[in-house]
């Protein structure tokens, strides 16, 4: 728990520099741990001031400005402290009301204001700074907060501060200090819930799942499951099928909805969690293993140790209960990054709305879904498929090719385009060899072993195409050979590159924008996000995306060094992380449905792009 | 132990599902969230801030306060009445004035006394009062208790490069530890923000020592 450190004084001054650092890193994760927990009972952890005295400016149509502070239970403002003024510092009357006289021996006579309050701003050219400052009763008392207002916009035209100054109607669509507004029903969780409430969710999701069952992703399962129910001697009737692929895919989907409470109860980021290099490249290892395991090298089984342990429930024949459940939530996993845009909605949603129940609900139902055709091979696959045989043997290398097209597809995202092709030939080539490419023809030969020849030297062909290509700095599996090409009138020379401005905080970002004239684009990325590694390679040079995006302002969002700031301008985007593109228009409204989260296609990119004109 | 913090509990959620190299996976990120943090040295054993208590004591209790902020003018008392009956704890008052002018004025004033080995006299006196202060009561107050405010403003004078360098270190560390507010404690390792009452303090200093 708390790491609780002694020093007497002889020791403190011989402690070292970096022992020190080390220190002072414990100091801050004790604060986090004792900042987020109530250790003795005393009031709670203190709110952020700029919740517990949340601020909303009503614009009036005079020029005026009406502030609202919303102060919450425990807490209260000084009426002395409010106060207002210019940006070069001249001091702004303001109206206030009067406040309550806190009767307290340690006060003295102080106005403070317990609910809600508020203030009359006159007009006002410019932005606004407001300041103002309070307690939480019985616990702390804040520093002084001072917020920005934007100016106000005025008949007479104002130019190039007009993006930053869209009135802001609600904290909670906008916060006070900035101009974004964000389309309030892109979520797909929201709009489903608003649609037909809880059940809907459910049975989206649950549809969801179905569609999702038919992604590469999911055929890892199927191995995986045909290994559990033959994994021991004899054959498995439908009904132990049935039951055990049940509890298989019961456990994934508890293990999906598991996520999503976890997610929300911690409020760590797990989209930003499955886009490290670190699960990309652990699952992208997992195919390797599932492949090799196809290939024969060995058998994929559940240590004797856990068998034995877990076989207590069912009989020794066709597997166990809780075998299946193990593999079914470890499964689970593997499918991580073929869910992203569903599983970002389920988490924006619990992290918008803190229904997390419901939240975890729909990733359950989505496990649901993708596991009804496991269920429906694991209850009847066992009867339908005969006895293993050669041609078994043939399916489980074709299904080990494909793993390792999946690795190496996920390695992509890790390793330079050039490698990744290099590694496209090398499976084309082994595949090639394997089915018999190079193999000897008899003039008896049948019409089978032809064609299998002939497919394997196609494959042999398009393996060497590809390294040649890779060789040469290509990095497009289907246009190998582009980069032999000499470059053929580059559409778009060097200085019309894509031109993002960088934003590593809020401020940051509302200045950007408040340069923009006209619509713009904001595009959430990080050095450790491997799926924008590919959007950065695919999209932004496409010539589609580049003329869509012509007139736009590019702002990128950059999380590399995932901070504090970094997850206030998650928040500010109402995003879970990257990759997100937010398409605003030129009064810095968010385009409805125009929002895309994951890895989309270029048609999705001009369409988002085309809502923003 | 009541603070079972999210944190602990999801690295045991996430270890259950086998999900190491997750959790793993998001701590370089959350360990850059303080680049420049303070040392123990440094907020502990700030050569120019004033100790209370006993200067040799095993724990320091650092307190980051200041003179018109009610809670740390209530709890002072309890505060005295723990560090006293202890006998082996440190006190590290540390001035974060956030209250506007008297409020520096107030701790400018006391860490002069601290040239006139008058530091303790100084602050229990500012400490007593009730409420809001202004310049006037701020001087009042400090000639009650028997001190002479010409002088003290002469001392801080003569050394005002050390103490306003004093305040500014302050407030760079609050922000450091990224402190809501005052009063906030650091005892041992912990910090807790807001008031403490006795059994708190207690608790948070047989903590420290383990």
């Amino acid at each position: 728990m708390t790491r609780t450190l002694s020093y007497p004084a002889a020791l403190r001054r011989a402690i070292i520099a970096p022992l020190l650092a080390d220190l002072s890193l414990a100091l801050v994760a004790a604060a986090a741990l004792a900042q987020s927990g109530d250790v003795f009972g005393r009031p709670s952890p203190p709110m952020d001031p700029r919740e517990a005295f949340a601020l909303a400016v009503e614009p009036q149509p005079d020029g005026s400005r009406l502030l609202r502070w919303d102060v919450a239970e425990g807490y209260y403002l000084y009426r002395e402290y409010l106060a207002a003024e210019t940006e070069d510092g001249t001091s702004l009357p303001l109206e206030t009301e009067p406040g309550v006289t806190k009767d307290d021996p340690t006060f003295g006579t102080v106005e403070v204001y317990f609910h809600d309050v508020e203030a009359r701003l006159g007009v006002t050219e410019g932005p606004v700074r407001v300041t103002y400052q309070g307690c939480q009763e019985d616990g702390i008392c804040y520093p002084p907060v001072t917020e920005t207002l934007p100016a106000i916009e005025v008949a007479a035209p104002q130019p190039a501060t007009e993006a930053a100054s869209a009135p802001v109607e609600s904290p909670a669509a906008a916060p006070p200090e900035s101009g974004i507004t964000l389309a309030n029903e892109d979520g797909l969780l929201d709009g489903l819930s608003a649609r037909g409430g809880p059940l809907l969710v459910l049975t989206g999701f649950f549809s969801f799942g179905l569609l999702l069952a038919f992604t590469p992703c999911v055929f890892p399962m199927f191995p995986i499951l045909a290994g559990l129910l033959a994994g021991q001697d004899g054959t498995v009737g439908a009904r132990r099928g049935a039951l055990l692929s049940g509890t298989y895919v019961l456990a994934m989907a508890a293990a999906f909805g598991l996520l999503g409470l976890i997610a929300a109860w911690s409020g760590q980021n797990l989209q930003v969690a499955l886009q490290s290099p670190w699960a990309v490249g652990m699952v992208a290892g997992v195919f390797v293993a599932l492949a090799l395991s196809m290939f024969g090298l060995y058998e994929m089984r559940l240590p004797q140790a856990w068998t034995g342990r877990l076989s207590g429930i069912g009989a020794s024949r066709g597997g166990t209960l809780g075998g299946a459940a193990a593999l079914g939530f470890t499964s689970a996993l593997i499918m991580g990054p073929c869910v992203t845009a569903p599983l970002a909605g389920a988490l924006l949603y619990i992290a918008r709305t803190g229904d997390a129940w419901l939240g975890a609900g729909a990733l359950f139902a989505l496990g649901l879904g993708q596991g009804v055709p496991l269920l429906i091979a694991g209850t009847f696959g066992a009867r339908m498929l005969p006895r293993a045989g050669a041609w078994m043997e043939g399916v489980k290398a074709a299904f080990g090719v494909v793993f390792l097209g999946m690795a190496i597809w996920l390695g992509g995202r890790l390793l330079p385009g050039p490698a990744t092709l290099a590694l496209w030939a090398a499976l084309l080539l082994g595949a090639g060899v394997f089915i018999g490419g190079l193999d000897r023809l008899e003039p008896s030969s049948g019409a089978a072993p032809r064609i299998r020849k002939t497919a394997g030297l196609a494959a042999i062909l398009a393996a060497g195409v590809m390294g040649l290509g890779a060789a040469a700095g290509a990095e497009d599996p289907m246009r190998p050979l582009a980069g032999l090409r000499p470059a053929e009138a580059a559409p778009g020379t060097a200085d019309n590159e894509t031109a993002f401005t960088p934003v590593t905080s809020v401020p940051q970002l509302d200045a950007a924008l408040a340069e923009a004239d006209g619509p713009s684009m904001i595009y959430v990325t990080a050095d450790w996000c491997v799926t924008c590694k590919v959007i950065e390679r695919r999209l932004w040079p496409d010539p589609m995306v580049r003329e869509a995006l012509a007139g736009t302002t590019l702002i990128t969002a950059d999380l590399s060094e995932f901070d504090a700031e970094g997850q206030a301008l998650l928040d500010h985007l109402g995003s879970v992380g990257p990759p997100t593109m937010v398409f605003l228009d030129a009064e810095s409204r968010e385009a409805p449905g125009s929002r895309l989260i994951g890895e989309p296609g270029v048609e999705e990119v001009v369409a988002s792009a085309r809502a923003i004109r | 132990m009541t603070n079972l913090t999210r944190r602990t509990a999801l690295t045991g959620g996430l270890l259950a599902m086998g999900g190491t190299a997750l959790w793993t996976a998001t701590r370089p990120a959350r360990a850059q969230e303080q680049p420049l943090h303070p040392t123990i040295e440094e907020v502990m054993f700030d050569l120019t801030n004033p100790v209370l208590g006993n200067p040799e004591g095993d724990v320091t209790i650092v307190e980051f306060f200041d003179y018109q902020c009610p809670y740390c003018k209530a709890n002072h008392p309890v505060l005295n009445g723990v560090v006293k009956a202890d006998g082996n704890v440190r006190l590290v008052m540390k001035d974060w004035p956030i209250f506007g002018a008297p409020s520096v004025r107030a701790a400018q004033l006391a860490l002069g006394a601290a040239s006139l080995d008058a530091y303790q006299t100084a602050n229990n006196a500012l400490m007593a009062t009730e409420g809001r202060l202004d310049v006037a009561l701020i001087e009042e107050t400090l000639a009650e208790a028997g001190l002479d405010v010409a002088a003290l403003d002469a001392a801080y004078g003569e050394n005002r490069d050390k103490w306003d360098g004093l305040l500014t270190r302050n407030g760079a560390q609050a922000a450091a530890f990224q402190l809501r507010g005052t009063p906030a404690f650091i005892i041992g390792t912990v910090i807790y923000p807001g008031a403490m009452d006795k059994a708190g303090l207690e608790n948070a200093i047989a903590m420290a020592r383990g």
